[in-house]
C-alpha cells in the first residue's frame, strides 16, 4: 500500500495513513510485502532513542545545570532534604516560621530523598531528572501510537528529545515534578483509551495506578492535564469504539476511570486536600511574566513563546493542515489548541475567563510544555510524510530543527536578562549560622535569588523568606503581592512593604540576622537598627545582626499536619509509585503479548485484520 | 471540515489576540507613541524612562542643547548613592494643567519604588508643539559647586573594645546605657492606633536604642506588638533625644486597656559626625494643598551624606508630642550645599501644632563596613 500518492488528496492520504498503523502495528513493513531496508523508511527503535536522550541530556545534567542556573531545582532539592531528615513529617519549621509540606504533593522530593540515601540529595536529584527526560520519549511514542502509525510515532518520540520547552523547563525553570509528571501521564493516558475503548481491565488497573503516581508527583499538571490530554483521547476511543460498541459506552467507561482516579487521588494525597481547604489560597496575587500578553514585551515573548517551542512555531501551520484534515487527528488538534491557547497566558482572555482567581496563582509556561508534547504526534506524521517524499533533505531539515530547538532554551540560559542566580556559594552562610548558637534565632536572605534553598538545606536555622508561594500563611507574606523577600525589590513597592513588615516585627520571629547579597537593601536594614557585622567573599555577602532580638520562639500554627496525615504522606505517594513500577511488569499490555508472536521473515501474508483492531 | 476547522481555529485566535490586545492597552500605548496631545507626549517619555530607555526619553525633549544627558539620567537615576540610585519609577499619573495650541503645562505624580519604601514626586513640566508632535521642556537646574577646600574635622566619637570577634557588636556584658522613655501619646487615626514620643539617653555613652509597645485589653491579653522600626534614631548620643512612633494598624484605641513600653538600650561605638544642620523650618501648604513641615538640610561635614532621613516632632501648646512623621530625602547631602525636604503632617493635627523640632537620621555607604 502506497500510503503517500503525489497529489492525492490529503484527507484520503491521511486517512490510508491511519490504517497503515494498523497493519504496521503487528507487521512492519508488511503491506507491501517487501522489507524495508532504508533508515528512513523505518521506525526508530526506542532503545535508540533513549541512548540519544542520554546522550543529549545526560552530559546538560552532569553539568549540573539545573542546580546551578535554574529557578526551582534548589527548591526541590530543599524539599527532598526535608523528607530525608523528617520523612513522616511534613511540618517543616525551616521556612515562612514553619509551613506544611504537604501543600505539594511530595513523590518527587520524596525520590531524591530515597536516593540521596546513597548518591547524595545533588546527584539525586540529578538522577531522578534524568528518569524523567528519559521517560518523555518513551510516553510521547506510547501517546502517539494512539494517534499515528509506528514510525511517525517514532519520529514523534525523537523529537521530544529536542523538544524546547523541555530543556528550557528542565535547565532554565528547574520544573521537575512537572517534567516528571507529564510522561507519567501521558503514560497513562493510553490506559485510559484501552480501557475506555475495549474495557481492558489491566489497562485499567495500571492507567489508575499510573494516573495516581503521576498526581502524586504533580498536582496541577494531573489536574489541568486531565482536561487537555485526557478529553481528546476519550473522543478518539469514541471514534475508534467499532460499530459493536456503543459511543454511550465508552465514554461512561471513561468516566468510571474519572472516578477510580478521583478517589485514588484523594486517598493518596489526603493530607494535600486537607491543607488546601483547611487553607485556600486566598494571598494577594503575586505578578508572573507568564500572565502577561507577550505581544506586549519582546522578552516575554522569548521567553514564553519562541524559547519553548522553538522550530516547532515554523511547523504550526502544517500541524493546522494536517491535524484538520485526518479525522482521527482532529481531536488532539483541538485539544492541542486550548492547551497552546493556555499556554500564552495573558495574550489571550480566554485563560483568565476560565480559570478565574486561579489564573492569578497559576504560572502558564507548564501549559506550554503540554502543547509542545500534543504536537509531537502530528509533526511525527509531517517528517513521516517529508521523508516519503525526500528523505535525505527531510532527515536533513527536521535534524537541523530539532537541534536550533533544542539550542535555543541553552543559548537563552545565556542571554536572559532573567537571573535565577542559583549558582552563588553560600557556604559562608552555612557556616556562620551553624556555628556558636546562631541557629538559635531564625535569619533572612536578601539578594539571593534562587540561592536560598540552598541555604537552608545545609543549616538548622530557620528563616522566616521561603520559595514557595502557597504555602505561606504569615500576614507578612499574604498581603502583599510579592513573591520571596530575598527578591522582594523585583515586587517594586509590594516587595519592599512586605519586607519592612517582616522587620517591623524581626523581635517577634526572632529575627537577628540578615545576609545581604545585594546593596540595595542596606539602607533599609540600617535604618532599622541592624549593623553588619562580616562580610564574606570581598563583601559580596555581608551579615547584618540586631542584638536586641530574643531568641526564636515557635510559631502557633494550624496548619501543622497530625501524625496520621504525616504517616500517609510519607506512604501512600511512594507505594503508587511502587504499584505501577510493579503492574508495568506484573501486567503485560496486550499489544506486548501479540508482539511476542514472531513473525516469519520475510513476513507472510497473514489475514491480521481481526487483531488490528485490537493492538495497541 | 478539514478547511472548515484550521480557518476557524485561526480566526478564533486571531480575534482573542486582538481582544487581549486592546485589554492590555495595546491600542493605548500606540497612540502615546504618536505624542500627539502634551499628556501623551509626557507619558512617552515617563514611560521610556520607567523602562530604562533613557536614549529615547532624552530624544523627547525639546529643549536638549540646554541640558546634557547624564544630567537628565540623573534626575531620575540619583547620584552620590542617593535614595534615587535605590529607586525605580514604579507608576505615573499624568494631568493637564494649562494648554493652548503651542504650549501646555502637565502635573506628573511619580511613583518610586525604593530601598526604603515608596517615594512620591510631583513635577509641573512644559510641553512645547514641536511639528506634528509634543516635546517636554525640562527644566534645567543649576547644582551649586563648592571650591576645593579643608574641613577640619573635631567631632566627638566614642569606641568599644571588645573582647574579640565573636563579640557580638551591641555589648551586653556591662551595664546598658541609661535611656528613658520621656513621653508617649495614644493617637487614634483612621485606619490604625499610633503611639509617639519621645526617649532621651541619660548616659554619658552613646547607646543603640530600639523602642517596643505591647497592646493590652482589658483583661490583660495582648492585643499586638509593634516597634519603632525606622521612625526613630536608633543611635543616641550622650543627652541625645530622638522621637518614636510605633504604628499599629487596623486597631482601635477603645480596645486598648493598657500598654507595655519597652525601651531596649546597648552600649555601642558611635561618633558624632556628620553634623547635619536644619534651617529655614516652616509649615506651609504645598501645591496639591497637602499641610507640609519644610526646611533645608545642610551638612557641615566634608563627607557626603547619601540618604538622609529626617524625623519630626510636633508639640502642642502644652508640649506634649502629638505627631511623629518622617521622610527620606532624594538627594545626597554634599558639604556645605543646601538641599530642602518637606514631610507630610496630617490636617487635623497641624492645627494643633505650636511647636516642632526636627532630628536627622543618616544612611552612609562608607561608614558600613
Amino acid at each position: 500500500m502506497d500510503l503517500v500518492k503525489s497529489g492525492a488528496d490529503p484527507e484520503e492520504t491521511l486517512e490510508a495513513g491511519y490504517e497503515s498503523k494498523l497493519v504496521l502495528t503487528l507487521n512492519s513493513g508488511e503491506d507491501n510485502r517487501t522489507v524495508e531496508t532504508s533508515y528512513f523508511s523505518r521506525p526508530i527503535p526506542l532503545r535508540f532513542i533513549l541512548l540519544l536522550a542520554l546522550a543529549v541530556h545526560g552530559p546538560l545534567l552532569a553539568l549540573q545545570l539545573p542546580l546551578t542556573n535554574s529557578y526551582d531545582a534548589n527548591f526541590h532539592v530543599f524539599f527532598a532534604s526535608h523528607y530525608a531528615h523528617h520523612w513522616f513529617d511534613p511540618w517543616n519549621p525551616k521556612w515562612f516560621a514553619g509551613f506544611s509540606q504537604a501543600t505539594y504533593p511530595p513523590l518527587t522530593h520524596q525520590w531524591i530523598a530515597l536516593l540521596s540515601y546513597v548518591f547524595g540529595l545533588h546527584f539525586a536529584y540529578l538522577i531522578v531528572q534524568l528518569v524523567a527526560v528519559l521517560l518523555i520519549p518513551v510516553s510521547v511514542y506510547r501517546y502517539a501510537r494512539l494517534w499515528v502509525d509506528e514510525r511517525a510515532s517514532s519520529y514523534a518520540a525523537l523529537f521530544s528529545v529536542f523538544v524546547g520547552a523541555v530543556a528550557f523547563l528542565v535547565y532554565s525553570a528547574g520544573q521537575l515534578p512537572t517534567t516528571l509528571s507529564a510522561p507519567l501521564y501521558l503514560l497513562a493516558v493510553p490506559y485510559f483509551y484501552d480501557w475506555s475503548r475495549s474495557a481492558d481491565g489491566g489497562a485499567l488497573i495500571k492507567g489508575v495506578v499510573l494516573t495516581l503516581t503521576a498526581g502524586a508527583v504533580h498536582h496541577v499538571t494531573l489536574i489541568f492535564g486531565s482536561v487537555l490530554f485526557a478529553f481528546p483521547v476519550l473522543w478518539l476511543a469514541v471514534i475508534d469504539r467499532g460499530e459493536e460498541r456503543r459511543g454511550i459506552s465508552v465514554v461512561l467507561r471513561g468516566l468510571i476511570f474519572a472516578v477510580f482516579a478521583g478517589v485514588g487521588l484523594g486517598i493518596v494525597l489526603m493530607p494535600y486536600w486537607v491543607e488546601l481547604i483547611r487553607h485556600p489560597i486566598q494571598q494577594m496575587p503575586i505578578p508572573h511574566a507568564s500572565r502577561s500578553n507577550l505581544l506586549l514585551n519582546a522578552t516575554y515573548f522569548t521567553n514564553y513563546f519562541l524559547v519553548p517551542y522553538g522550530m516547532l512555531v515554523i511547523a504550526l501551520p502544517f500541524i493546522l493542515w494536517y491535524g484538520a484534515a485526518n479525522r482521527r487527528l482532529r481531536p488532539l488538534l483541538i485539544g492541542f489548541w486550548v492547551t497552546f491557547i493556555f499556554g500564552l497566558g495573558g495574550t489571550t482572555p480566554v485563560p483568565k475567563l476560565l480559570l478565574g482567581r486561579a489564573f492569578d496563582v497559576l504560572t502558564f509556561e507548564r501549559f506550554t510544555l503540554s502543547a509542545a508534547l500534543m504536537t509531537l504526534p502530528i509533526v511525527g506524521l509531517l517528517a513521516e510524510r517529508a521523508m516519503e517524499r525526500n528523505a535525505r533533505r527531510a532527515a536533513l531539515g527536521f535534524a537541523a530543527a530539532a537541534i536550533i530547538t533544542l539550542a535555543l532554551p541553552m543559548a537563552w540560559i545565556a542571554l536572559t536578562p532573567f537571573s535565577a542566580n542559583a549558582s552563588l556559594n553560600v557556604d559562608a552562610v552555612d557556616n556562620f549560622l551553624n556555628r556558636d548558637g546562631h541557629d538559635r534565632y531564625r535569619y533572612l536572605t536578601l539578594g539571593f535569588g534562587n540561592s536560598l534553598p540552598k541555604v537552608s538545606t545545609y543549616t538548622d536555622a530557620n528563616s522566616v523568606d521561603g520559595e514557595y508561594n502557597s504555602a505561606r500563611l504569615l500576614p507578612e507574606f499574604t498581603r502583599y503581592g510579592t513573591a520571596q523577600l530575598t527578591s522582594a525589590k523585583y515586587f517594586g513597592t509590594n516587595g519592599m512593604e512586605a519586607l519592612r513588615m517582616m522587620l517591623r516585627h524581626a523581635s517577634h520571629y526572632g529575627l537577628k540576622y540578615i545576609f545581604i547579597h545585594d546593596p540595595y537593601y542596606e539602607p533599609l536594614i540600617s535604618f532599622a537598627g541592624w549593623k553588619q557585622v562580616e562580610s564574606y567573599d570581598n563583601g559580596a555577602i555581608t551579615v547584618w545582626s540586631r542584638e536586641d532580638i530574643p531568641p526564636a520562639r515557635p510559631i502557633p500554627s494550624d496548619a501543622m499536619p497530625t501524625a496520621l496525615e504525616g504517616l500517609l504522606w510519607g506512604t501512600l505517594p511512594l507505594a503508587s509509585s511502587i504499584l505501577a513500577i510493579l503492574f508495568a511488569f506484573l501486567i503485560p499490555d496486550r499489544q506486548r503479548v501479540r508482539s511476542e508472536v514472531l513473525l516469519p521473515f520475510p513476513p507472510a501474508a497473514e489475514p491480521e485484520g481481526v487483531l488490528m483492531r485490537e493492538a495497541r | 471540515m478539514k478547511r472548515v476547522l484550521p480557518i476557524f481555529i485561526v480566526v478564533v485566535t486571531a480575534v482573542l489576540l486582538i481582544t487581549a490586545w486592546f485589554q492590555s492597552g495595546g491600542a493605548q500605548r500606540r497612540e502615546m507613541r504618536s505624542a500627539n496631545s502634551p499628556e501623551q507626549a509626557v507619558r512617552l517619555m515617563l514611560s521610556q524612562i520607567q523602562s530604562h530607555n533613557y536614549d529615547a526619553a532624552y530624544d523627547r525633549l525639546a529643549n536638549r542643547t540646554d541640558i546634557d544627558k547624564t544630567s537628565f539620567m540623573r534626575e531620575f537615576q540619583g547620584s552620590y548613592g542617593s535614595l534615587l540610585t535605590y529607586a525605580s519609577l514604579e507608576k505615573f499619573e499624568v494631568s493637564p494643567l494649562h494648554s493652548t495650541d503651542s504650549d501646555a503645562n502637565v502635573r506628573a505624580h511619580l511613583h518610586y519604588s525604593t530601598a526604603v519604601g515608596p517615594l512620591d514626586d510631583n513635577r509641573d513640566m512644559k510641553v512645547q508643539k514641536s511639528g506634528d508632535i509634543w516635546k517636554v521642556v525640562w527644566p534645567v537646574s543649576q547644582s551649586a559647586k563648592l571650591p576645593p577646600q579643608v574641613i577640619p574635622v573635631n567631632y566627638l566619637r566614642w569606641d568599644v573594645i571588645s573582647r574579640g570577634a565573636s563579640d557580638d557588636w551591641g555589648v551586653q556584658n556591662v551595664d546598658s546605657p541609661q535611656v528613658r522613655i520621656v513621653s508617649m501619646n495614644a493617637i487614634q487615626r483612621p485606619d490604625s492606633v499610633v503611639l509617639v514620643g519621645e526617649v532621651v539617653n541619660e548616659d554619658s555613652v552613646p547607646a543603640y536604642v530600639n523602642v517596643g509597645a505591647t497592646l493590652l485589653d482589658a483583661g490583660g491579653k495582648e492585643l499586638a506588638q509593634e516597634s519603632s522600626f525606622d521612625k526613630i534614631s536608633h543611635v543616641l548620643l550622650p543627652k541625645q533625644v530622638t522621637p518614636y512612633r510605633i504604628d499599629f494598624p487596623s486597631m482601635r484605641l477603645e480596645k486598648i486597656k493598657n500598654v507595655r513600653m519597652d525601651a531596649k538600650a546597648l552600649l555601642v561605638a558611635a561618633s558624632a559626625d556628620p553634623v547635619i544642620e536644619i534651617n529655614q523650618q516652616k509649615m506651609e501648604t504645598d501645591p496639591l494643598g497637602k499641610k507640609v513641615l519644610r526646611g533645608d538640610l545642610l551638612n557641615q561635614s566634608g563627607q557626603i551624606v547619601n540618604i538622609p532621613h529626617v524625623i519630626a516632632a510636633y508639640y502642642d501648646s502644652n508640649g506634649k508630642v502629638i505627631w511623629v512623621s518622617d521622610g527620606y530625602v532624594a538627594q545626597a547631602l554634599l558639604p556645605q550645599i543646601p538641599v530642602s525636604f518637606a514631610v507630610d503632617v496630617p490636617p487635623d493635627i497641624a492645627k494643633n501644632v505650636q511647636t516642632y523640632r526636627v532630628v536627622v537620621n543618616h544612611y552612609d555607604t562608607n561608614s558600613q563596613s
